[in-house]
């Protein structure tokens, strides 16, 4: 049992080293498109905090002052209800303080000194409001309407703050997604043809295996360690290159004016770090895969 | 040990190899299959250790029909012969000792039953003193007898040999056929393509003799003619 491991080891170190040029360029490439996967992932957690708000089709949040009475309050909500045949009363949802504060922390997440003035008690609180209407005037109007009532802050309106902010997240997820997509199939390809490659040189020594009676999978078995290997060290500098982004993009981010919306697009380490085994993950799964679909095509020949 | 009933094998949609074959080669016998270049001698060869199948036909080898054999088992059939060729399809980047040991190795014997049995084969086939070397250092004759150093360090109850002196001079193919023959002498089943005349007639073993894939011949005791 241990010879075979220990044979099964010392062949796959012995192809790895033969075909280096091949193996990095299939390194290099599954790298950068898990790279890719990595950013867009990050990308779109980052547009998460700036869009939680509006979440669930949100088109207008009418913010109450925080020392606004409960009958003030009681107010604006029985207003708002009002007009069921422009607003959808069902998914009207008001945010108490906690709740509101628990927002605010995503929302600042790259801005602590924005948050630092934000408390529990100063907060604002919200009533979030899903249209029932396609027609932005009519929004409009109410939320003049609304402004004027007693106790309301302000009022805000999605098509002002996101819709811009949601079309170029959505652009640029679709863009990432393409790329790393492409980029993962290419990469498959290379480490397919690497394995090959291996193959091929080593045909004479496969025959005699054959001839002597060496299973399929003891044949096999060193190939897609090699592609697995291919693929986690892929992995391994696509979570290097993932984290050296990051660490730039929030270091970038702390020096922008608040309240620009900007330092909101920040992800929390430990979403960077399941981000980061799941290319790991990918790239390894991707690698032997590959590898063991190349070995046993080759295999039968 | 090796029995075939009207064995018939195709290639391709026409090419016949093989055409109605049959014989029975019992345990420990010496067997020439002779004939001229694609008559089908080593195409009954790869039928044997299951590198063919045929198209019609039943092909046993000790007491099992091989084409039921599911494609896990074949492994375990192959372990239980030995192949030598005209080529000797050594491992060049192995030495003398690698490449017997190889062929241990790779069907997961433990290393101390490979230290025993490598030196113990390479002492039989007069190579003893030669363990170190590298293939391109030896004599065409000298790499035949690693070769079939490596098909018989396994101890296989049959040794299927094709042209095994195919590319040697007189004096050199009478040492390789004393050492099939020492072989045989173990008790392992020997069967040997060939169409070297010399060989065939000095050692008057059975001789099957094949033309256009046909059997015309079944003799023991045979010359080549």
């Amino acid at each position: 049992m241990f010879s075979r491991i220990g044979y099964a080891l010392r062949e796959t170190w012995a192809s790895f080293r033969r075909n280096l040029t091949l193996t990095a360029a299939a390194i290099l490439t599954s790298a950068v498109s898990l790279l890719l996967v990595g950013t867009t992932f990050l990308i779109q957690r980052a547009f998460e905090n700036l869009l939680v708000q509006w979440r669930g089709d949100v088109e207008m949040i009418v913010f109450v002052r925080s020392d606004a009475s409960a009958e003030q309050i009681g107010l604006i909500d029985s207003v708002l209800r009002s007009a069921p045949t422009i607003i959808d009363v069902n998914k009207l949802a008001y945010l108490n303080k906690t709740e509101s504060y628990e927002e605010a922390k995503r929302i600042f997440v790259g801005d602590p000194v924005t948050l630092s003035l934000l408390s529990p008690e100063s907060i604002p609180t919200q009533f979030k409001v899903v249209p029932l209407s396609d027609d932005p005037q009519l929004v409009r109007s109410l939320s003049d309407q609304y402004r004027t009532l007693p106790g309301v802050e302000a009022v805000a309106l999605a098509e002002d703050e996101f819709e811009v902010i949601s079309t170029l997240s959505n652009f640029i997820r679709v863009v990432t997604l393409v790329m790393s997509l492409v980029l993962l199939a290419v990469a498959v390809g290379l480490i397919w043809n690497t394995i090959r490659t291996a193959m091929f040189a080593r045909r004479r020594e496969i025959e005699v295996m054959k001839l002597v009676g060496a299973t399929n999978w003891f044949i096999r078995v060193p190939f897609m360690l090699e592609g697995l290997l291919q693929g986690l060290l892929g992995g391994v500098v696509s979570c290097g290159g993932l984290w050296a982004l990051n660490s730039a993009w929030t270091n970038g981010v702390a020096g922008f004016k608040p309240g620009t919306g900007i330092s909101s697009l920040i992800v929390p380490s430990s979403y960077l770090t399941s981000v980061m085994l799941i290319l790991l993950g990918i790239g390894a799964v991707v690698g032997a895969v590959g590898s063991a679909i190349a070995a046993t095509r080759f295999l039968d020949v | 040990m090796i029995r075939l009933e009207n064995v018939t094998k195709i290639y391709g949609s026409e090419t016949v190899a093989v055409r109605d074959a049959s014989f029975d080669i019992p345990k420990g016998q010496f067997v020439f299959l002779v004939g001229p270049s694609g008559s089908g001698k080593s195409t009954l060869l790869r039928l044997i250790n299951r590198q063919e199948q045929p198209e019609r036909g039943d092909v046993w080898v000790a007491g099992r029909n091989i084409n039921d054999l599911p494609a896990s088992r074949v492994p375990i059939l192959r372990r239980s012969m030995g192949n030598v060729f005209q080529d000797y399809k050594l491992l060049l980047n192995k030495t003398v000792f690698e490449n017997v040991a190889f062929s241990l190795e790779v069907i997961g014997k433990p290393r101390h039953v490979i230290e025993r049995q490598v030196p113990a084969v390479l002492e039989l086939v007069g190579l003893a003193d030669k363990q170190g070397r590298f293939p391109e250092q030896l004599s065409g004759g000298e790499q035949q007898r690693v070769s079939i150093a490596r098909a018989f360090v396994n101890r296989p109850l049959i040794l299927l040999a094709d042209e095994p002196t195919g590319n040697l001079d007189p004096t050199t193919s009478e040492g390789i056929m004393g050492l099939l023959d020492k072989i045989n002498e173990t008790g392992t089943t020997v069967v040997m393509a060939t169409h070297d005349h010399r060989v065939v007639n000095a050692m008057r073993r059975r001789v099957i003799q094949m033309d256009h894939g046909v059997i015309v011949r079944d003799q023991e005791r045979g010359v080549y003619e």
